[in-house]
Protein backbone atom coordinates (compact mmCIF):
# COMPACT_ATOMS: atom_id res chain seq x y z
CA UNK A 1 0.00 0.00 0.00
CA UNK A 2 1.41 3.33 -1.14
CA UNK A 3 2.50 5.29 2.08
CA UNK A 4 0.35 8.71 0.61
CA UNK A 5 -2.91 6.63 1.28
CA UNK A 6 -1.82 5.34 4.92
CA UNK A 7 -0.76 9.29 5.81
CA UNK A 8 -4.09 10.68 4.28
CA UNK A 9 -6.62 12.15 6.84
CA UNK A 10 -9.24 9.15 6.14
CA UNK A 11 -8.18 6.97 9.27
CA UNK A 12 -8.54 10.19 11.73
CA UNK A 13 -11.19 13.09 10.33
CA UNK A 14 -14.97 12.00 10.05
CA UNK A 15 -15.39 14.34 7.06
CA UNK A 16 -13.36 13.44 4.31
CA UNK A 17 -15.63 14.05 1.82
CA UNK A 18 -15.51 17.87 2.90
CA UNK A 19 -12.43 20.45 1.39
CA UNK A 20 -11.44 23.74 2.65
CA UNK A 21 -9.24 26.00 0.99
CA UNK A 22 -8.13 29.44 1.83
CA UNK A 23 -6.69 32.25 -0.72
CA UNK A 24 -5.82 35.61 0.01
CA UNK A 25 -6.96 37.82 -3.01
CA UNK A 26 -5.70 41.04 -3.57
CA UNK A 27 -8.59 43.13 -4.57
CA UNK A 28 -11.32 44.51 -2.34
CA UNK A 29 -13.96 42.46 -0.55
CA UNK A 30 -17.01 43.69 -2.54
CA UNK A 31 -15.27 42.92 -5.77
CA UNK A 32 -14.20 39.64 -4.74
CA UNK A 33 -18.14 38.55 -4.14
CA UNK A 34 -19.02 40.13 -7.25
CA UNK A 35 -16.63 37.61 -9.25
CA UNK A 36 -18.71 35.12 -7.65
CA UNK A 37 -22.57 36.89 -8.36
CA UNK A 38 -21.92 38.01 -11.85
CA UNK A 39 -21.89 35.95 -14.70
CA UNK A 40 -19.76 37.87 -16.74
CA UNK A 41 -17.22 37.53 -14.07
CA UNK A 42 -18.05 34.52 -13.29
CA UNK A 43 -17.57 32.62 -16.63
CA UNK A 44 -13.80 34.21 -17.11
CA UNK A 45 -12.46 31.81 -14.08
CA UNK A 46 -14.76 29.34 -12.74
CA UNK A 47 -13.12 25.41 -13.73
CA UNK A 48 -9.70 24.23 -14.80
CA UNK A 49 -7.03 26.24 -16.89
CA UNK A 50 -7.93 24.80 -20.13
CA UNK A 51 -11.64 24.88 -20.14
CA UNK A 52 -14.62 27.58 -21.36
CA UNK A 53 -17.96 28.17 -20.36
CA UNK A 54 -19.96 28.85 -22.90
CA UNK A 55 -22.97 28.80 -20.68
CA UNK A 56 -22.96 31.02 -17.59
CA UNK A 57 -26.11 31.84 -15.98
CA UNK A 58 -26.85 33.27 -12.38
CA UNK A 59 -29.09 34.67 -10.07
CA UNK A 60 -27.61 34.69 -7.08
CA UNK A 61 -30.77 34.99 -4.63
CA UNK A 62 -31.91 32.60 -1.83
CA UNK A 63 -33.11 30.34 -3.90
CA UNK A 64 -31.94 31.34 -7.34
CA UNK A 65 -29.76 29.30 -9.90
CA UNK A 66 -26.86 29.34 -10.93
CA UNK A 67 -26.12 27.02 -14.29
CA UNK A 68 -22.48 26.60 -16.10
CA UNK A 69 -21.59 24.62 -18.56
CA UNK A 70 -18.15 24.14 -19.07
CA UNK A 71 -16.31 23.00 -22.22
CA UNK A 72 -13.03 21.29 -22.64
CA UNK A 73 -10.59 21.81 -25.38
CA UNK A 74 -11.87 18.89 -27.37
CA UNK A 75 -15.41 20.25 -27.05
CA UNK A 76 -16.88 18.00 -24.59
CA UNK A 77 -19.50 19.59 -22.07
CA UNK A 78 -19.85 19.46 -18.21
CA UNK A 79 -22.91 21.25 -16.93
CA UNK A 80 -23.12 21.75 -13.58
CA UNK A 81 -25.52 24.39 -11.15
CA UNK A 82 -27.20 24.34 -8.59
CA UNK A 83 -29.41 26.68 -6.22
CA UNK A 84 -28.21 29.19 -3.55
CA UNK A 85 -29.34 28.95 0.39
CA UNK A 86 -27.73 31.99 1.46
CA UNK A 87 -26.48 35.03 -0.23
CA UNK A 88 -25.23 37.83 2.21
CA UNK A 89 -23.26 40.17 0.84
CA UNK A 90 -20.58 40.85 0.63
CA UNK A 91 -19.78 38.26 3.45
CA UNK A 92 -20.99 34.60 2.64
CA UNK A 93 -22.80 32.60 0.13
CA UNK A 94 -24.30 29.07 0.24
CA UNK A 95 -24.97 27.24 -2.62
CA UNK A 96 -25.84 23.66 -3.92
CA UNK A 97 -23.52 22.55 -6.62
CA UNK A 98 -24.58 19.62 -8.69
CA UNK A 99 -22.57 18.68 -11.50
CA UNK A 100 -25.36 17.25 -14.34
CA UNK A 101 -24.46 15.28 -17.80
CA UNK A 102 -26.29 16.57 -21.02
CA UNK A 103 -29.39 15.32 -20.22
CA UNK A 104 -29.40 17.05 -16.41
CA UNK A 105 -29.05 14.02 -14.38
CA UNK A 106 -27.30 14.68 -11.44
CA UNK A 107 -23.97 13.08 -11.36
CA UNK A 108 -22.30 14.40 -7.96
CA UNK A 109 -24.06 16.35 -5.51
CA UNK A 110 -22.78 19.09 -3.20
CA UNK A 111 -22.35 21.59 -0.84
CA UNK A 112 -20.72 24.95 -1.21
CA UNK A 113 -20.18 27.67 1.31
CA UNK A 114 -17.73 30.40 0.85
CA UNK A 115 -17.06 32.96 3.75
CA UNK A 116 -15.37 36.45 2.42
CA UNK A 117 -13.08 38.48 5.26
CA UNK A 118 -11.67 41.98 4.80
CA UNK A 119 -7.86 41.72 5.92
CA UNK A 120 -6.81 45.28 5.29
CA UNK A 121 -8.26 45.69 1.92
CA UNK A 122 -7.33 42.14 0.97
CA UNK A 123 -10.18 39.48 0.68
CA UNK A 124 -9.41 36.09 2.10
CA UNK A 125 -11.76 33.82 0.80
CA UNK A 126 -12.77 30.54 2.64
CA UNK A 127 -14.23 27.59 0.69
CA UNK A 128 -15.87 24.62 2.16
CA UNK A 129 -17.54 22.06 -0.22
CA UNK A 130 -18.85 18.55 0.33
CA UNK A 131 -20.24 16.47 -1.87
CA UNK A 132 -21.08 12.63 -3.13
CA UNK A 133 -20.89 11.19 -6.06
CA UNK A 134 -24.46 9.62 -7.05
CA UNK A 135 -23.75 8.26 -10.30
CA UNK A 136 -21.73 5.72 -12.03
CA UNK A 137 -20.61 8.02 -14.46
CA UNK A 138 -18.90 10.30 -12.14
CA UNK A 139 -16.03 8.82 -12.81
CA UNK A 140 -15.93 8.69 -16.34
CA UNK A 141 -17.29 12.92 -15.59
CA UNK A 142 -13.92 13.22 -13.60
CA UNK A 143 -11.73 11.24 -15.46
CA UNK A 144 -12.49 13.92 -18.42
CA UNK A 145 -11.59 16.79 -16.14
CA UNK A 146 -8.40 14.93 -15.04
CA UNK A 147 -7.51 14.95 -18.88
CA UNK A 148 -8.28 18.59 -19.20
CA UNK A 149 -6.20 19.45 -15.91
CA UNK A 150 -3.16 17.19 -17.44
CA UNK A 151 -3.50 18.73 -20.65
CA UNK A 152 -3.00 22.11 -19.11
CA UNK A 153 -0.02 21.07 -17.49
CA UNK A 154 1.46 19.60 -20.87
CA UNK A 155 1.22 23.11 -23.00
CA UNK A 156 2.34 24.76 -19.67
CA UNK A 157 5.31 22.35 -20.18
CA UNK A 158 5.70 23.07 -23.86
CA UNK A 159 5.34 26.95 -23.07
CA UNK A 160 8.41 26.52 -20.62
CA UNK A 161 10.30 24.80 -22.91
CA UNK A 162 9.99 27.13 -25.89
CA UNK A 163 10.82 29.81 -23.69
CA UNK B 1 -20.90 -2.27 -8.08
CA UNK B 2 -21.09 1.22 -9.38
CA UNK B 3 -18.64 3.95 -9.02
CA UNK B 4 -21.00 6.15 -6.56
CA UNK B 5 -22.44 3.17 -4.88
CA UNK B 6 -19.06 1.72 -4.17
CA UNK B 7 -17.58 5.55 -3.01
CA UNK B 8 -20.43 5.80 -0.58
CA UNK B 9 -20.14 2.56 0.79
CA UNK B 10 -16.71 3.53 1.42
CA UNK B 11 -17.75 6.76 2.92
CA UNK B 12 -20.07 5.26 4.92
CA UNK B 13 -17.58 2.60 6.53
CA UNK B 14 -15.13 5.37 7.40
CA UNK B 15 -18.02 7.31 8.99
CA UNK B 16 -17.40 5.24 11.93
CA UNK B 17 -14.47 6.53 14.60
CA UNK B 18 -14.32 2.15 15.66
CA UNK B 19 -14.22 1.37 11.89
CA UNK B 20 -11.42 3.72 11.34
CA UNK B 21 -9.51 2.31 14.26
CA UNK B 22 -9.70 -0.71 12.85
CA UNK B 23 -8.00 0.19 9.85
CA UNK B 24 -5.38 1.99 11.75
CA UNK B 25 -5.13 -1.04 13.11
CA UNK B 26 -4.40 -2.94 10.56
CA UNK B 27 -2.50 -0.56 8.32
CA UNK B 28 0.25 -1.65 10.16
CA UNK B 29 -0.59 -5.48 9.78
CA UNK B 30 -3.05 -8.31 9.37
CA UNK B 31 -4.39 -9.14 12.98
CA UNK B 32 -7.31 -11.82 13.95
CA UNK B 33 -10.70 -11.26 15.06
CA UNK B 34 -9.41 -11.43 18.68
CA UNK B 35 -6.57 -9.18 18.21
CA UNK B 36 -8.86 -6.32 16.86
CA UNK B 37 -10.94 -6.72 19.46
CA UNK B 38 -8.62 -6.64 22.51
CA UNK B 39 -7.87 -2.83 22.78
CA UNK B 40 -11.95 -1.91 22.20
CA UNK B 41 -14.51 -1.91 25.06
CA UNK B 42 -16.37 -4.18 22.84
CA UNK B 43 -18.14 -7.60 22.73
CA UNK B 44 -16.43 -9.72 20.06
CA UNK B 45 -19.80 -10.01 17.80
CA UNK B 46 -19.92 -5.72 18.23
CA UNK B 47 -16.58 -5.82 16.31
CA UNK B 48 -17.54 -8.58 13.76
CA UNK B 49 -20.20 -6.42 12.89
CA UNK B 50 -18.05 -3.57 11.97
CA UNK B 51 -15.76 -6.04 10.62
CA UNK B 52 -18.33 -6.90 8.11
CA UNK B 53 -19.51 -3.68 7.39
CA UNK B 54 -15.51 -3.08 6.43
CA UNK B 55 -15.59 -5.94 4.15
CA UNK B 56 -18.57 -4.71 2.07
CA UNK B 57 -17.59 -1.87 1.58
CA UNK B 58 -13.97 -4.08 0.39
CA UNK B 59 -11.96 -2.03 2.73
CA UNK B 60 -10.35 -5.64 4.42
CA UNK B 61 -10.63 -9.02 3.18
CA UNK B 62 -9.72 -12.32 5.48
CA UNK B 63 -6.31 -13.77 5.11
CA UNK B 64 -5.12 -17.55 3.61
CA UNK B 65 -4.82 -18.49 7.40
CA UNK B 66 -8.44 -21.13 8.18
CA UNK B 67 -8.02 -20.92 11.80
CA UNK B 68 -7.36 -17.48 12.69
CA UNK B 69 -9.04 -15.53 9.22
CA UNK B 70 -6.59 -12.59 9.89
CA UNK B 71 -8.41 -9.30 8.26
CA UNK B 72 -6.37 -7.44 5.78
CA UNK B 73 -6.21 -3.87 4.52
CA UNK B 74 -7.59 -3.11 1.64
CA UNK B 75 -5.80 0.07 -0.24
CA UNK B 76 -8.24 0.30 -3.34
CA UNK B 77 -11.35 2.22 -2.04
CA UNK B 78 -9.25 4.38 0.15
CA UNK B 79 -7.39 5.62 -2.58
CA UNK B 80 -10.53 5.66 -4.24
CA UNK B 81 -11.96 8.35 -2.26
CA UNK B 82 -8.66 9.88 -1.49
CA UNK B 83 -8.63 11.16 -5.58
CA UNK B 84 -11.75 12.15 -5.52
CA UNK B 85 -10.96 14.26 -2.58
CA UNK B 86 -8.37 15.49 -4.91
CA UNK B 87 -10.48 15.95 -7.64
CA UNK B 88 -12.14 18.49 -6.17
CA UNK B 89 -9.41 20.33 -4.45
CA UNK B 90 -7.60 20.73 -7.59
CA UNK B 91 -10.78 22.27 -9.42
CA UNK B 92 -10.96 24.90 -6.53
CA UNK B 93 -7.54 25.46 -6.58
CA UNK B 94 -7.05 25.96 -10.56
CA UNK B 95 -10.13 27.74 -10.26
CA UNK B 96 -8.83 30.15 -7.84
CA UNK B 97 -5.77 30.72 -9.71
CA UNK B 98 -8.25 32.25 -12.54
CA UNK B 99 -9.65 33.98 -10.10
CA UNK B 100 -6.31 35.75 -8.74
CA UNK B 101 -5.66 36.63 -12.08
CA UNK B 102 -8.49 37.93 -13.46
CA UNK B 103 -8.78 40.25 -10.42
CA UNK B 104 -5.24 41.56 -11.41
CA UNK B 105 -6.15 41.76 -14.73
CA UNK B 106 -9.85 43.60 -13.74
CA UNK B 107 -7.82 45.85 -11.38
CA UNK B 108 -5.16 47.21 -13.66
CA UNK B 109 -7.70 47.92 -16.66
CA UNK B 110 -9.70 50.08 -13.75
CA UNK B 111 -6.44 51.55 -12.71
CA UNK B 112 -6.00 52.40 -16.43
CA UNK B 113 -9.19 54.04 -17.08
CA UNK B 114 -8.98 56.43 -13.83
CA UNK B 115 -5.68 57.71 -15.36
CA UNK B 116 -7.48 58.47 -18.89
CA UNK B 117 -10.27 60.22 -16.89
CA UNK B 118 -7.97 62.38 -14.90
CA UNK B 119 -6.14 63.40 -18.55
CA UNK B 120 -9.38 63.91 -19.72
CA UNK B 121 -10.04 66.32 -16.91
CA UNK B 122 -6.85 67.85 -17.32
CA UNK B 123 -7.31 68.43 -20.85
CA UNK B 124 -11.06 69.96 -20.21
CA UNK B 125 -8.99 72.36 -17.79
CA UNK B 126 -6.40 72.93 -20.56
CA UNK B 127 -9.58 73.51 -23.01
CA UNK B 128 -11.03 76.08 -20.80
CA UNK B 129 -7.86 78.19 -19.86
CA UNK B 130 -7.07 78.16 -23.70
CA UNK B 131 -10.50 79.65 -24.42
CA UNK B 132 -9.74 82.11 -21.97
CA UNK B 133 -6.78 83.23 -23.17
CA UNK B 134 -7.83 85.32 -26.30
CA UNK B 135 -10.23 87.76 -24.40
CA UNK B 136 -7.34 88.45 -22.22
Amino acid sequence: MPASVLQSDIFTKPTEREIVITRVFDAPRALVFKMWTDPKHLREWFGPGVFTNPVCEVDARVGGKWHIVMRDPQGNDYPCGGVYREVVEPERLVFTNIATDKDGNPIIDGLTTVIFEDEAGKTKLTLQTRGTAVVDYAAEYLKGMDAGWSQSLESLAGKLAKA
Amino acid sequence: MGYANHLNSTFAALADPTRRAILSRLASGEASVNELAEPFAMSQPAISKHLRVLERAGLISRGRDAQRRPRQLQAAPLKEVADWVEHYRQFWTESFDRLDHYLRQLQAKDKAKDKDKAKDKDKAKEKKHAGKRPAK
